[in-house]
């Protein structure tokens, strides 16, 4: 395994078709499960606002913030609708054994 | 709980956002070629222009006036008797308004989530607010500025009426009593031209992060979250109020402002399409234009009654397409330069 690889949770802590926050090497980040099981990440926090997306609803690709419901694939990263526009940072994602993995 | 089917009047996506069907439209007097049948439905349909809001809030300022105002005589001085019996009225009455909305609504939840634009209730601590809490933010801003600064407005303007000082129509003769007719149904128009003006005043960015910011922070807004604002809005927002003296008029008109600027915001803010009303009627009650510009901030600064933001650029009538078009927008003028994020 690369080391830029960290361990972010175990495979159990994320439903499908959710998000939990997890915070590696001092970043929030967003770790998502689809509803096929595979594992995403994005920056946490959403790119209009100060809020953390791990609030939000997960619906198929598009987490929507919480604050003032701005959509975003979080699969790609892209800024969907107003009023959020800067798309997110995304990071690879991956399950080995029981546990997932992001590459910072 | 109250039984409304939501379905009839709009659709809920997958993130629970409602959408009412019709798209915002604007009310008819602004069409061309004239549509005089359309003119006359909305003169005196349910919603319209008359009912329900401007006749109640003009009853609302008639019956102030008849039983709740002191006799003009006694306003000429700033003496602590009648400015407190007014101000008294004031809290009443905005805590009795809102406090319905906000009782039947949101305490109550007498329709759950029915036609509710956002299919959460805000939460019950939130560290955006004052107190941690929505509400007593709300309840703070609302009963420590906005009703005290509202009242100062109608003081002043009595006691410039008292005074000779605000030309006052006679109401004892008929051609006064015509003349406050129509003024009282021109109110909502210019109370939309001063909320328009106002409104694009303070999202003005420096403004808006020193001032507006605290209104907007009601991503969610309630009943409450109407009347909430930083004092400099709110004496911003009062000044209407005044408008009333600077033309030949009447304390009634004044009133009429007051309850349509102090009160409205009540259900203009409420949050809910449709509301199930306790004799199991159904009322249309929705400012859904205002939801949006709270949800978007850079859309729908006026109300349905001018076309101003369509006129200006900023209208948005809930549609995936006028969705589109914003989010183009907003990135246009990220890529000139600006942060794009709320200020």
């Amino acid at each position: 395994m690369s080391e830029n690889w960290v361990r972010a949770c175990a495979v159990g802590d994320v439903d499908k078709e959710d998000v939990i926050e997890v915070t590696l090497l001092g970043r929030k980040i967003a770790v998502y499960r689809d509803k096929v099981g595979e594992f995403f990440a994005t920056e946490a926090t959403c790119t209009h606002e100060h809020v953390s997306l791990c609030g939000g609803l997960v619906v198929g690709d598009v987490i929507e913030c919480p604050k003032h419901n701005g959509r975003f694939n979080y699969k790609t990263g892209v800024a969907l609708r107003a009023p959020v526009i800067h798309d997110l940072e995304t990071y690879p994602a991956k399950r080995h054994g029981d546990d997932v993995f992001v590459a910072l | 709980m109250a039984n409304l089917d939501e379905s009839r009047f709009g659709t809920r996506d997958a993130f629970g956002v409602y959408q009412p069907k019709e798209p915002i439209k604007y009310a008819p007097i602004s069409d061309w070629p004239p549509r005089p049948g359309a003119v006359w439905r909305w003169l005196v349909g349910w919603p319209g222009f008359v009912l329900p809001w401007h006749l109640l809030y003009t009853c609302i300022a008639v019956a102030t006036w008849l039983w709740l105002t002191p006799p003009i005589a006694t306003m000429a001085d700033f003496s602590t008797g009648w400015i407190l019996t007014i101000l008294a009225r004031n809290y009443v009455l905005v805590v009795v308004y809102y406090g319905l909305w906000h009782g039947r609504l949101y305490l109550q939840k007498a329709q759950g989530t029915a036609t509710k634009y956002n299919a959460r209730f805000p939460e019950g601590k939130n560290d955006s607010f004052l107190w941690n809490n929505q509400l007593l933010d709300n309840l703070t801003f609302a009963l420590a500025s906005g009703v005290p600064i509202m009242t100062a407005y109608e003081v002043l303007g009595h006691w410039l009426y008292a005074n000779g000082l605000a030309p006052m129509v006679q109401i004892t003769s008929l051609g006064g009593l015509v003349w406050v007719g129509v003024l009282l149904l021109t109110v909502p128009f210019w109370t939309e031209v001063h909320f328009y003006v106002v409104h694009r005043l303070i999202h003005w960015p420096p403004l808006y992060r020193a001032v507006h910011h605290l209104h907007h922070r009601n991503v969610n807004p309630t009943p409450w979250s109407g009347i909430s604002m930083h004092p400099i809005e709110h004496l911003l927002y009062f000044s209407v109020i005044l408008g009333a003296c600077l033309i030949p008029a009447h304390p009634i008109v004044m009133l009429a402002i007051i309850m349509r600027s102090g009160l409205g915001p009540g259900h203009g803010h409420a949050g809910f399409e449709q509301m199930a009303t306790p004799g199991g009627g159904i009322a249309a009650v929705g400012d859904f234009p205002h939801y949006l510009h709270h949800k978007y901030f850079e859309v729908n600064y006026a109300n349905e009654l001018i076309p101003l933001d369509r006129w200006f650029g900023s209208f948005h009538d809930g549609s995936e397409a006028a969705d589109a078009r914003l989010h183009a927008r907003m990135k246009r003028k990220a890529g000139r330069g600006r942060t794009g994020k709320a200020n």
